[in-house]
């Protein structure tokens, strides 16, 4: 009973200890997000904290200047390009890695990981360039295929991890079971990959709508994605809009977790 | 030996081998984990492939399976070369270790999936479903998953799934290892009389000599890639061709002898035939010997300690030289208890049932 007592002292400051450190870090990753959502119902035209009334005029403004409703909806396709293009690419790379019989698997991997590991602006400029060199002028094409290159490798990982642990014996018994290779895909791999091809498709999506980096040298433009119009409207101008803008960006990616809590499950995503 | 020719012979002469493996070679890079591995599986037979890991049992039913591809030799079944025949379209069934059931699919749809991928008519699928389940006694759990079911009843499903093909040669791989023991010698003897009731020629694979002496008409001895030996349960117990063998199946005690113009000397006064000469290794199972009052007997220990094994008893007897010897006795038939550090001699109780080894 002694023994028992001294550790259950020394469990109640270390979790105590654990349960503080928690507090914290989620008041400094939730903090700012909700200081934004604040200052976006505030009166006045100018960015200020603590705010002095309320007011829904900010995120009236948001949805009548064009261009910014013209850019969310940009930045919408470039995010849904972008997953599209990654679980293309992404699935078959992913698969080739884990269960090719060929020299090079592991190069592979890496080679897919090297342009995530360069900064977002190098590779931006350099997509530019090279897209000059072959006659590509800037778009919403060539920014989407530029945010694919850089964020391809977060598909390829978490597809990669999960096809890891999958038992391989699972394939094999398809193919004993009359299952020809693409069937074995169809019916065995696929859908047991399809939590992390969900899960992979939360990330490219975000990174599709939110890249500013890459994206401010590859965009079209007359097609300016939304971290590039934001941009411009913090440098120009000094109003809540932005924050409102911000606001808006917070509530979908809200009720976009809420979505793949529901239909997919956190866990899944996690994994 | 004489006796297992002509029964091998036997065998073969009713029908022709549902199973053919011929001189089969397999290559891991530069090393050589099969080696002329060669092996008839008779209609009905259940063979086991018995060995420590390593020893190429498992490569040799992944070729079989068509998992992987034998470096040389032939695999045949029914007389047809399986080498050119991809593993989708060989006439096997596999149960793995692991029995690798698909997580996302109800039981039914498991047990059913090789006739969905044959484009089997939906009505039939679910009537031989319905009838794979009943043969495993799995009736009702139809819409259950995997991840719902006990070890015992996954190990069925996976039966089931490979049943419902009607498969000529069944490879089991290991399929106890995920069960507690109390379990498993239990669904031994079920999967055993289950096969056998059902007639299908099936090859099993084991390092488990009580699994494989329960489960098999015959039994295959693997060593470094090699089959050292492949007999009837009782032969390969009673008369195994070397000591590697002896060793490996049962408990046994082995010391050196010398032979001299085809006899050896047994160390209590006995001889036994052989035809080799010079240095051999000779081995007695525990229950060839019998223990008796010291002054009996030439062959000389003391008693260590005694094992309880259920009906038997296992006296550890320490031989001046500091080995070993085991001797088995039936409880009831001992005449009288007998105590640690007691001094006893050693009989050989029929020494024909006595082996000898050149190593």
């Amino acid at each position: 009973m002694k023994a028992l007592k001294r550790s259950s002292l020394t469990d109640i400051i270390g979790l105590g200890l654990i349960f503080g450190v928690a507090i914290f870090s989620l008041i400094l990753l939730v903090a700012p997000s909700i200081i934004v959502l604040i200052i976006s119902f505030d009166t006045r035209a100018y960015v200020s904290f603590p705010p002095e009334g309320f007011t829904l005029r900010w995120y009236g403004e948001v949805f009548q200047k064009s261009e910014l409703v013209e850019s969310m909806l940009n930045s919408l396709q470039v995010g849904l390009t972008v997953t599209v293009l990654c679980i293309l690419l992404g699935v078959p790379t992913a698969l080739a890695c884990v269960r090719g019989r060929f020299r090079g698997t592991t190069a592979l991997s890496v080679f897919v990981l090297v342009p995530h590991m360069v900064p977002g602006i190098v590779l931006g400029v350099a997509v530019l360039f090279a897209g000059a060199l072959v006659g590509v002028s800037p778009s919403i094409w060539l920014q989407s295929v530029a945010i694919t290159v850089f964020i391809l490798a977060v598909m390829v990982r978490t597809v990669q991890s999960r096809l890891m642990r999958l038992d391989p014996a699972l394939e094999e018994a398809a193919a004993n079971l009359r299952a020809t290779p693409f069937q074995s895909l169809r019916t065995v791999t696929f859908p047991l990959l399809m939590p992390a091809i969900l899960a992979g498709s939360v990330f490219t999506f975000v990174e599709g709508i939110d890249n500013l980096s890459v994206a401010i040298f590859t965009h079209g433009f007359r097609d300016r994605p939304l971290p590039v119009e934001l941009l411009a409207l913090v440098q120009y101008t000094s109003t809540p809009l932005v924050a409102a803008v911000s606001g808006v960006q917070i509530v979908l990616a809200i009720v976009a977790l809420i979505a793949v809590s529901l239909t997919i499950g956190l866990d899944n995503v996690n994994d | 030996m004489m006796q297992n020719a002509a029964d091998n012979a036997a065998t073969l002469s009713q029908a022709a081998p549902v199973l053919r493996i011929g001189a089969v070679d397999k290559y891991f890079g530069a090393t050589q984990v099969l080696q002329n591995c060669t092996l008839d599986v008779g209609d009905g037979e259940i063979v086991t492939l018995l060995g420590p890991s390593g020893c190429g049992k498992t490569t040799l039913l992944r070729c079989i399976a068509g998992f992987w591809d034998a470096d040389a030799g032939r695999i045949e079944i029914d007389g047809q070369d399986m080498t050119p025949v991809p593993v989708n379209r060989r006439p096997v069934g596999v149960v793995f270790q692991s029995y690798a059931l698909f997580p996302h699919l109800t039981v039914a749809r498991n047990v059913g999936y090789a006739l969905r991928m044959r484009g089997t008519p939906a009505s039939e699928i679910e009537a031989r479903v319905t009838e794979a389940l009943r043969t495993v006694s799995l009736e009702g759990f139809e819409s259950r998953y995997p991840a719902q079911l006990s070890g015992g009843q996954q190990q069925r499903v996976a039966i089931a799934r490979v049943l419902v093909m009607q498969p000529r040669v069944l490879l089991l791989d290991e399929p106890f290892n995920a069960l507690d023991a109390k379990l498993r010698s239990t669904m031994q003897v079920e999967l055993r009389q289950l096969i056998k009731q059902l007639g299908i020629t099936s090859i099993f694979v084991t390092h488990d000599q009580e699994e494989a002496l329960t489960m098999s008409d015959r039994i295959a001895v693997m060593r470094g890639g090699r089959i050292e030996q492949a007999a009837t349960p009782d032969e390969i117990f009673d008369r195994p061709v070397s000591s590697y063998v002896a060793d490996f199946v049962g408990t046994s005690n082995f010391w050196d002898a010398q032979a001299e113009a085809g006899q050896v000397t047994l160390p209590d006064g006995q001889s036994v035939e052989t035809g080799l000469s010079g240095k051999v290794r000779v081995m007695s199972r525990p229950h060839n010997l019998r223990l008796a009052p010291e002054e009996q007997g030439p062959w000389r220990g003391v008693v260590l300690f005694q094992r309880h094994i259920g009906p038997l008893i296992e006296y550890h007897v320490e031989m001046p030289d500091g080995a070993t010897i085991k001797v088995a006795a039936i409880r009831q038939d001992r005449v009288r208890p007998v105590r640690d550090r007691a001094a006893v001699s050693i009989g050989i109780i029929d020494s024909a049932q006595v082996s000898v080894f050149a190593d």
